[in-house]
């Protein structure tokens, strides 16, 4: 008799929760600003529903990346080793300023608790929000590329336009001194971006390296993003450079959010 | 069996009714006037929770529909009024009312008892009503004074409802 009437009540449930989701997408798609409620609302319990997945998974995986990290630690320290050797210098004691900031960019680890990956306008949920310190258009960047910009934030979470999305586009260099121009993604697959606006008297090499320019206010400069492939002339003035980026989309997992310190005032005296 | 006679198609023509309200009576652009949710509240007790909840769909789906407005906003607020028509009715009228499955209505329950049901299944009709419609843009207490300013003909409309769709038999 219990059992029966717990499957009544779960069934009940469930026809209700149908007939909810029925309404609020009848309802989404024929009001521009429910659309927007409810896409914020959903964001916001997917957030959380992944954030807390996440959490889980986190901590059965601790131990494979105490061991990934001890062994980072080890090159790294042979690395430094090797540094002083070659230099004769101790570097211990020059750091200056906070343990998380370099160059007026200020660094944050973060991990990736979603990730949209099926469409044009890609994006992905990072699990660190304003209490964390990240604000709105922080950069999301990796060792071997920036991957996107902070569009929206809650306290624990960070909605982030990806870079493999139509709308979006970095600013970048053909190796530490060359020509500057603007980096977006092919649309096709995520090893793939165009670098366009490349003046067409500079001389370029297949397989040169692509780096952040520097020049946006998010991102600081020399990030390796990719090499170059194959480029076209557009309209007789400026080259399209097919780029095959560094980083994959699919692989992805720890980011770090980077913010400019600077950024306000650099806007400022913009708008004078 | 005690469903009352003609139920559906009193059920239909307040639906019809409704449609009517969305289309040609408009008191103003922040106050709604629905009947909908004393409607569903009048689904005879003999109904399932599910097949009202289905009921409620179509209907608040054909004033949709049918009527000005958002395609899916009467749907929306009013599945929860029916999910939530039995504990209601077994809180305000009594437990014995669902197992005897009676017919509720002003004469046998009074005006008080009454009321109180009305007014509860409205307000929680308006509340998601309001919220959808105002979806996050607008102040709490500016949706607070939109409902309240529905609440009160809507209020009057249900109870000459309730008496269309809940006749008393000692007539």
């Amino acid at each position: 008799m219990g059992r029966r009437k717990s499957i009544s009540v779960i069934f009940t449930a469930a026809v209700f929760i149908i007939l909810e989701m029925a309404a609020l997408a009848m309802l989404r798609s024929n009001g521009v600003l429910q659309q927007m409620w409810i896409s914020k609302g959903v964001h916001a319990v997917s957030a959380e529903v992944w954030g807390r997945m996440e959490s889980i998974r986190d901590y059965f995986s601790l131990r494979k990346a105490n061991d990934e990290l001890a062994n980072e630690n080890f090159v790294l320290s042979l690395e430094l080793n090797r540094y002083r050797e070659m230099t004769g210098t101790d570097l211990s004691g020059t750091v200056a300023g906070q343990a998380d900031t370099a160059g007026g960019f200020r660094y944050v680890p973060a991990t990736i608790v979603k990730m949209g990956n099926n469409s044009q306008h890609n994006y992905m949920i990072i699990g660190k929000g304003s209490e964390d310190g990240i604000v709105e258009d922080a950069g999301i960047i990796t060792s071997k590329g920036a991957l996107g910009i902070v569009d929206a934030v809650s306290r624990h979470y960070s909605y982030v336009i990806s870079f493999w999305n139509s709308g979006i586009s970095v600013s970048a260099r053909i190796g530490r001194q060359g020509p500057v121009g603007p980096l977006s993604w092919d649309g096709r697959s995520s090893a793939g971006a165009i670098l366009s606006e490349i003046p067409h008297h500079i001389e370029i090499e297949k397989g040169d390296t692509v780096f952040t320019s520097g020049y946006s206010s998010i991102f600081p400069p020399d990030i390796p993003l990719g090499v170059t492939g194959e480029w076209q002339v557009v309209n007789g003035a400026t080259y399209r450079i097919r780029v095959h980026l560094f980083e994959d989309s699919a692989m992805l997992r720890y980011v770090t959010v980077v913010s400019n310190s600077g950024r306000k005032e650099l806007e400022e005296l913009e708008n004078r | 069996m005690k469903t009352p006679q003609h139920f559906g198609l009193y059920y239909f023509l307040m639906a019809v009714v409704q449609i009517i309200i969305c289309n040609f009576f408009h008191l103003s652009p922040y106050i709604t006037l629905t009947i909908l949710p004393v409607m569903v509240m009048s689904i005879p007790l003999n109904v399932g929770t599910v097949p009202a909840m289905l009921l409620a769909f179509v209907t608040g789906l054909a004033v949709d529909m049918f009527g000005e407005g958002l395609l899916g906003i009467n749907t929306l607020a009013l599945v929860p009024v029916a999910i939530l028509r039995k504990p209601l009715i077994r809180m305000v009228f009594g437990e014995e009312v669902i197992e005897r499955e009676e017919t509720i209505s002003i004469r046998k329950y009074g005006p008080i008892k009454m009321s109180i049901a009305i007014l509860v299944v409205h307000t929680l009709f308006l509340v998601i009503y309001t919220a959808a419609d105002g979806a996050g843009t607008r102040p709490f207490w500016f949706n607070a004074a939109r409902v309240a300013a529905s609440l009160v003909p809507g209020y009057v409309l249900s109870l000459i409802v309730s008496g269309v769709l809940l006749p008393d038999k000692r007539k």
